[in-house]
């Protein structure tokens, strides 16, 4: 319980210190929204629309401790103003846009990645050495090395334009409705399909050599030695005991990868244009869209610190060790 | 292992989900009405804003598609006008009142009437919502008033015959629908009462929006065209596939070598046509924070070398794939204004408009530009190093490019310059705080020249907005500017426009280098009557800003008479 309690005390003081980067860091880019929209915009909006604008968001004009304040607030009213890149979207109403799809995407993806990166990370282990373990292992690194830029432009080439297997682009097929319909859900699912795969594909190598490489450690235990003599069978040793104690370390990956979701995955939505959050914060970056931003990193920093929070929880589960203090 | 059985049993699924969508889709019933397939902007998802007035998510297909003009004025042609919710105009003899008259039996998307009150209550409201005044157009309007159902009479605060045009073409909502909008400034207006041709959207998601025929629109003889798809698409290289796939109608896009990327995939039915736009040119900061630099860029005959240094068909060649026009002229022109043209400016000072490498060495010798401290590039005169960055906005392929070949000119003369690429929100901070020595830049285009030279060297825009950067002030420039919006006789605006020309001509304060292309790509196989090269009935592209657009879905019909 002492351990616990350590620990969400860690974890206040930890939000309180990122929530005010979170709040810093943006204002402190060069360039302002308004100047923005004029750069990008063109040829499209005349220089007279400059007053217009400032009227329009003239909230984040105010000065930084206004803003800062209003911030706070927002930690515990949930509510995260107006956009300024999507005005006069809410900053909630952006992010519950994309939000739904990003998670879809990257919790399936770290699941299916999680379960066959362990799984063959335990074989490999296991018979270390042998012929899986010796062409696995390091096609797992391969995969880990390789960019997920690449994996998902091929993809995309070999599958959806070469062989139209899968479509190009989209979360759904443009000309079906959203509803509760079973041609809705195999759109879904057929337009998830590559996003996913290749998602999965550009994880599941950090998952295999890190089981793997905490299974060897543990093989050579005095337990596991005992176990066999004592004539336990294979399968019963390598889940129970090995397995079980060498999970560890891969649970705080897999905490990790689950409180970076609500980052998005950036590359993935580009190539697939699948709308998702990580393509929202960067076009708030460009836009400097600074409600937008910091809500979603306020977003992101609660993820990230509730994973580890249940991560740390589910240690205490996991290993009796901690439990003592 | 049992796992893997399991997915391999999952993966058998996948064709029969296939199939069962692809007859899902096929059994959707066939009412086919006539949809042109468009893709005038890029969108990560479309929010349904029809609000004219909102500038950063309204939907491109509101302005012109959704809400008419009262005129709209023909760039291509001199600025001819086409009567659309108003059938004439005219200026009082002090030139300080105009005077709209509105035509008759135009009714709104909901049948009821459209008349004067609903564009005196619509500059009301601006009055009222500061936000909403996109032109910022009661800084120039003193009153509006509404004798009858059908005038309109608008009294300016000062002349300036630029007032008709920006008049023309703010969008007129409906009083009786926006009377009761308790904020119209965050109003998204989802289903919009407009008086234009396509008002009634027929479906909406964030990835697809149709928007069809207004079954009350005046002109509806002229209108052969159903509806307009507007598909979600992110970035260009979506654009270039759906564009290969035969999918769009009418979309504008840079493609690179479009013969082979678009064209070739469809030689019969994919055209494109680049009209000439607006100018990009090379801007000196004439306030550089670089007392050597200022001091050059402050001489008149080391601009007028860094003009002669420019290989401009090179550039547009090799930069632009060819798709520019080259500019040059010495007063920055642009082919899209040639009727315009004073050939006595372009006679005096045409020489330093052209490639000149030689030309443009001896001219920087002579001046007393020359090596002083040895390190093989010229410095002042009087011994100050000559050394800056030239800006290009990172992303920005074709001007990044360009500025290359600009470098590479100027390090060929013996200027120490190379090139820099920040983020384009830095970039264009930095040319409004005039925190640069050189950037690439690009100008707005409007139904005369004016619009360009104004907002580029008016000096009440200088340094305060991205396209007047260079801090030029010269009186008699404003005062000539000033002189063509005083009047509406010809004669006289030309007389002025002559005047500005033969101004920025003898002073060169910037390069302009080629005339941005209007990007405009089109399908025939399923619509003609597109506007190109054979038809330059009016600006042809599908961009919001372009209110000739209105025009060209007008004068489009489908190929097979129906269906």
């Amino acid at each position: 319980m002492a351990f616990l309690l350590r620990r969400v005390g860690f974890y206040v003081a930890a939000f309180i210190v990122a929530a005010t980067f979170n709040f810093l860091i943006p204002r402190l880019m060069p360039g302002n929204p308004v100047d923005i929209m004029f750069a990008q915009a063109g040829g499209t909006l005349p220089p007279e629309a400059l007053a217009a604008l400032k009227e329009t968001f003239g909230f984040i004009d105010q000065p930084w401790p206004a803003q800062f304040v209003a911030y706070l607030k927002s930690v515990f009213t949930w509510d995260l103003g107006l956009s300024v890149k999507f005005h006069p979207l809410t900053v909630n109403e952006v992010l519950l846009r994309a939000l739904p799809w990003t998670l879809m995407l990257v919790l399936t993806s770290s699941l299916i990645a999680f379960a066959i990166g362990s799984l063959a990370g335990i074989l490999a282990a296991w018979r270390r050495g042998g012929r899986f373990d010796s062409i696995g292992a390091p096609i797992a690194l391969m995969m880990q090395a390789m960019p997920p830029l690449v994996t998902s432009l091929l993809a995309l080439f070999l599958f959806a334009i070469y062989w139209p297997v899968f479509p190009t682009g989209y979360a759904y097929d443009p000309e079906i409705d959203p509803g509760f319909t079973l041609e809705f859900f195999c759109s879904i699912f057929k337009h998830a399909f590559l996003p996913i795969v290749t998602m999965a594909l550009a994880q599941v190598g950090g998952y295999l050599i890190t089981m793997r490489n905490s299974m060897i450690n543990l093989l050579g235990e005095d337990y596991i030695v005992l176990g066999t003599a004592k004539g336990l069978s294979d399968r019963r040793l390598r889940m129970a005991y090995a397995a079980r104690n060498a999970l560890l370390p891969t649970v705080t990956s897999f905490a990790m990868t689950l409180g970076a979701s609500f980052g998005g995955a950036l590359v993935t939505e580009v190539v697939f244009n699948y709308p998702g959050l990580g393509y929202t914060l960067f076009q708030g970056i460009t836009a400097r869209d600074y409600p937008l931003i910091q809500g979603q990193l306020l977003i992101m920093t609660l993820a990230m610190l509730t994973a580890n929070f249940i991560a740390d929880v589910l240690y205490v589960a996991l290993d009796p060790r901690l439990r003592k203090g | 292992m049992k796992f893997f059985r399991n997915l391999a049993a999952l993966a058998a699924l996948l064709p029969a989900t296939a199939g069962i969508t692809e007859a899902m889709a096929q059994a959707a019933p066939l009412d086919n009405p006539s949809t042109l397939t468009i893709v005038a902007n890029f969108s990560t998802g479309w929010v349904r804003n029809f609000n004219p007035y909102n500038e950063t998510t309204r939907l491109y297909s509101a302005r012109e598609f959704a809400y008419e003009p009262l005129i709209i004025f023909n760039t291509l042609h001199n600025g001819r006008p086409h009567y659309r919710l108003a059938t004439g105009y005219d200026f009082s003899k002090d030139l300080l009142k105009l005077t709209f008259t509105l035509r008759e039996g135009v009714l709104w998307s909901d049948g009821q009437p459209f008349t004067a009150q609903d564009v005196v209550f619509t500059y009301e409201m601006f009055k009222r919502f500061k936000a909403l005044d996109t032109l910022d157009i009661w800084e120039r309007l003193a009153a509006v008033e509404a004798p009858d159902a059908h005038t309109v009479i608008f009294t300016l605060k000062r002349v300036n015959a630029n007032s008709l045009y920006e008049l023309a073409r703010i969008p007129v909502v409906a009083k009786h629908i926006w009377s009761k909008v308790a904020d119209p400034v965050t109003f998204t207006n989802p289903d919009p009462v407009g008086t234009g041709p396509m008002t009634e959207v027929r479906r909406f998601t964030n990835q697809l929006y149709v928007q069809c025929r207004n079954p009350h629109y005046w002109d509806a003889a002229s209108l052969k065209v159903d509806c307009l798809s507007f598909p979600q698409i992110g970035n260009n290289e979506q654009l270039l596939a759906a564009a290969r796939n035969g999918k769009l109608d009418w979309f504008g896009a840079f493609m690179p070598d479009i013969e082979r990327t678009y064209v070739a995939a469809d030689p019969v039915h994919h055209r494109y046509w680049f009209p000439p736009g607006g100018t990009v040119a090379v801007n000196f900061n004439f306030d550089s924070p670089n007392p050597g630099n200022r001091a050059a860029f402050r001489n008149v005959n080391f601009r007028r070398a860094v003009s002669m240094a420019m290989d401009r068909r090179a550039i547009v060649d090799i930069a632009g794939y060819g798709y520019p026009i080259v500019n040059e002229y010495a007063s920055g022109l642009g082919r899209l204004y040639q009727d315009w043209v004073n050939q006595d400016a372009e006679r005096q000072f045409g020489k330093f408009a052209k490639y000149d490498k030689d030309g443009a060495r001896a001219l920087l010798a002579e001046s007393g530009f020359r090596d002083v401290d040895g390190d093989g590039y010229v410095d002042n005169p009087d011994g100050k190093p000559i050394r800056f960055d030239i800006l290009a906005p990172n992303g920005w392929t074709d001007w990044v490019n360009t500025t290359q070949l600009v470098v590479e000119g100027l390090n060929a003369i013996g200027i120490n310059v190379r090139v820099s690429t920040p983020e384009p929100a830095s970039w264009a901070q930095k040319l409004i705080q005039g925190d640069y020595d050189m950037a690439i830049n690009g100008y707005f285009t409007g139904e005369t020249p004016h619009r360009s030279y104004d907002t580029g060297f008016h000096s009440r825009f200088s340094g305060k907005t991205r396209t007047a950067p260079t801090r030029f002030n010269n009186p008699e420039l404003n005062a000539a500017l000033d002189a063509f919006v005083a009047t509406i006789d010809p004669d006289e605006q030309r007389r002025s426009m002559d005047k500005v020309q033969m101004i920025l001509a003898a002073n060169s304060p910037y390069v302009p280098l080629f005339s941005n292309p209007i990007w405009y790509e089109y399908n025939t196989k399923r619509f003609k009557g597109w506007f190109n090269a054979d038809n330059p009935v009016a600006r042809p592209d599908v961009f919001d800003g372009t209110p000739e657009r209105l025009l060209h879905l007008l004068a489009l019909e489908p190929v097979n008479g129906g269906g």
